[in-house]
């Protein structure tokens, strides 16, 4: 991992934790959609397990400690989304899924982890979160997470095809020897 | 469908391990309270200074669903606050009519009047006279021409024309308007005359009399007056005398002439006992 990329990522999970307290989580009360965990599922489908598990632990973890619910719970449950896209976008991108196939699924992903992080707070008692609440918000909290994609997909396709943030191709493996005779 | 290497298999479960002992530690107690600090701290501030540029644009966007809203809200708010203004208004206007009121019916009962009370509603020219005022009653109140009009304080003017609901007064003020009239100190009778805007001008009936700045003049004498007698009239502002030798007297009037809202026409006087001359009651 270079340094740009370090620094790219850093960037985007401020940004986003930024951009998610003062504009989304405002804008779209009372429904609970959540711009890191998208942006964890989506950078997941295009990056892989490896970055989109990094990535949904790091800015979960940082969510958890800025917020007053126990530490470590969007933490575990973005990281496994991020680990589900990197795994699921795999399919997705060699079936040349578009931006709304992408944002879908991405949206998909996002809104279940949203789901099990209220699942989780509820399991703790924490906050008033109940299991009710998580299957009442599933829904509208998809549906926006939805039309969120559709502007983030093209934003992070781009961003990961940026020169010095594009992951590098895996460099082949040695399967065998072939002895070409003259 | 991607593969997971074995490193990141490793790194889940590490991860996995590490948020549920994250889990653990805060949920049990405050282990991470400092961490927890740091991170508020950090990104409170951030928060700050995002939000002076982001908050502008949330709040627009947040007022868009609100705007017809608004738009009825200052709308209502508009009208209720000229409601208000209005129903101040009319509380000080009704305040200024129950002090004539009072001043009407005190004079009206120290002086055994009958008085008719009577709202302007109408100022200007009129009846071919240029200081003249409408007001309320007519001749269903037993209003007729001729009648005094008072403020309560002083002279206002005299009906001159009576219609079956309204009437129209001329204004002492009006050029036209003469009123006989009385020094209280000296007992002397001028005969004063509107003259506008400047209120009135008195001449002595005679140019020797003794007037001074500040005497009060009243309506009067009685039987001598088209007037009820004893109404004030105003107090002599200035005294002057003429080329050709005659005494001119200003007159600051007691009832203003502009303005004027609540007034009493005087409908009825007491009815008069006829006296017996004095000495005859002793011879008989």
């Amino acid at each position: 991992m270079t340094i740009s990329r370090i620094a790219a990522a850093f960037a985007a999970i401020i940004t986003a934790l930024l951009l998610q307290a003062s504009l989304i989580g405002p804008l779209t009360f009372p429904v609970p959609v959540s711009m890191p965990a998208l942006i964890v599922t989506i950078v997941g489908v295009y990056a892989g397990p490896g970055v989109g598990l990094g990535l949904g632990f790091v800015i979960g973890l940082l969510a958890d400690l800025g917020a007053a619910h126990p530490a470590g719970v969007q933490a575990l449950c973005w990281m496994g989304a991020g680990l589900v896209a990197g795994t699921v976008g795999g399919l997705a991108t060699e079936r040349g899924y578009g931006t709304r196939g992408v944002a879908g699924l991405a949206a998909a992903l996002a809104a279940g982890a949203s789901f099990a992080v209220t699942m989780l707070l509820a399991i703790l008692g924490s906050h008033g979160a109940t299991a009710w609440l998580a299957l009442r918000d599933l829904i509208p909290v998809g549906l926006t997470d939805a039309l969120l994609g559709l502007v983030l997909v093209p934003l992070i396709r781009a961003l990961l095809r940026a020169q010095g943030v594009r992951v590098p191709r895996p460099g082949a493996d040695v399967i065998g020897r072939v002895h070409v005779s003259h | 469908m991607r593969r997971l290497t074995r490193r990141q298999r490793i790194a889940a479960v590490a991860l996995t391990v590490v948020s549920l002992l994250f889990i653990s530690l805060d949920f049990a107690g405050g282990a991470l309270s400092s961490a927890r600090g740091g991170a508020t701290g950090g990104l409170g501030a951030l928060y700050r200074g995002t939000d002076t540029v982001i908050g502008p644009v949330r709040r627009f966007v947040q007022g868009i669903p609100d705007v017809a809203d608004n738009r009825a809200e200052l709308a209502r708010l508009r009208r209720e606050n000229a409601d208000l203004r209005r129903a101040v208004a009319a509380n000080a206007v009704d305040a200024a009519s129950s002090r004539r009121l009072d001043a009407l019916q005190l004079q009206a009962a120290s002086r055994s009047w009958r008085v008719m009370a009577a709202r302007v509603i109408a100022t200007g020219p009129g009846a071919g006279f240029e200081w003249t005022v409408t007001v309320d009653v007519g001749a269903r109140e037993q209003v007729a021409p001729g009648q005094t009009v008072t403020d309560g304080s002083g002279l206002v003017g005299r009906v001159i024309a009576v219609y079956p609901t309204t009437s129209v007064v001329l204004l002492t003020a009006d050029p036209t308007a003469g009123v006989g009239v009385r020094d209280t100190r000296s007992g002397q009778l001028l005969l004063a005359s509107g003259s506008g805007s400047s209120g009135m001008t008195a001449r002595p009936l005679d140019d020797g009399v003794d007037v001074k700045v500040g005497d009060q003049l009243v309506t009067g004498p009685a039987g001598r007056t088209t007037f009820v007698d004893g109404v004030s009239v105003g107090r002599i502002a200035s005294v002057r005398g003429a080329a050709d030798g005659t005494v001119r007297v200003a007159v600051r009037l007691t009832a203003p002439q502009s303005g004027l809202d609540l007034v009493g026409i005087i409908v009825g006087q007491p009815l008069r006992t006829v006296r017996a001359p004095i000495g005859s009651q002793a011879r008989q």
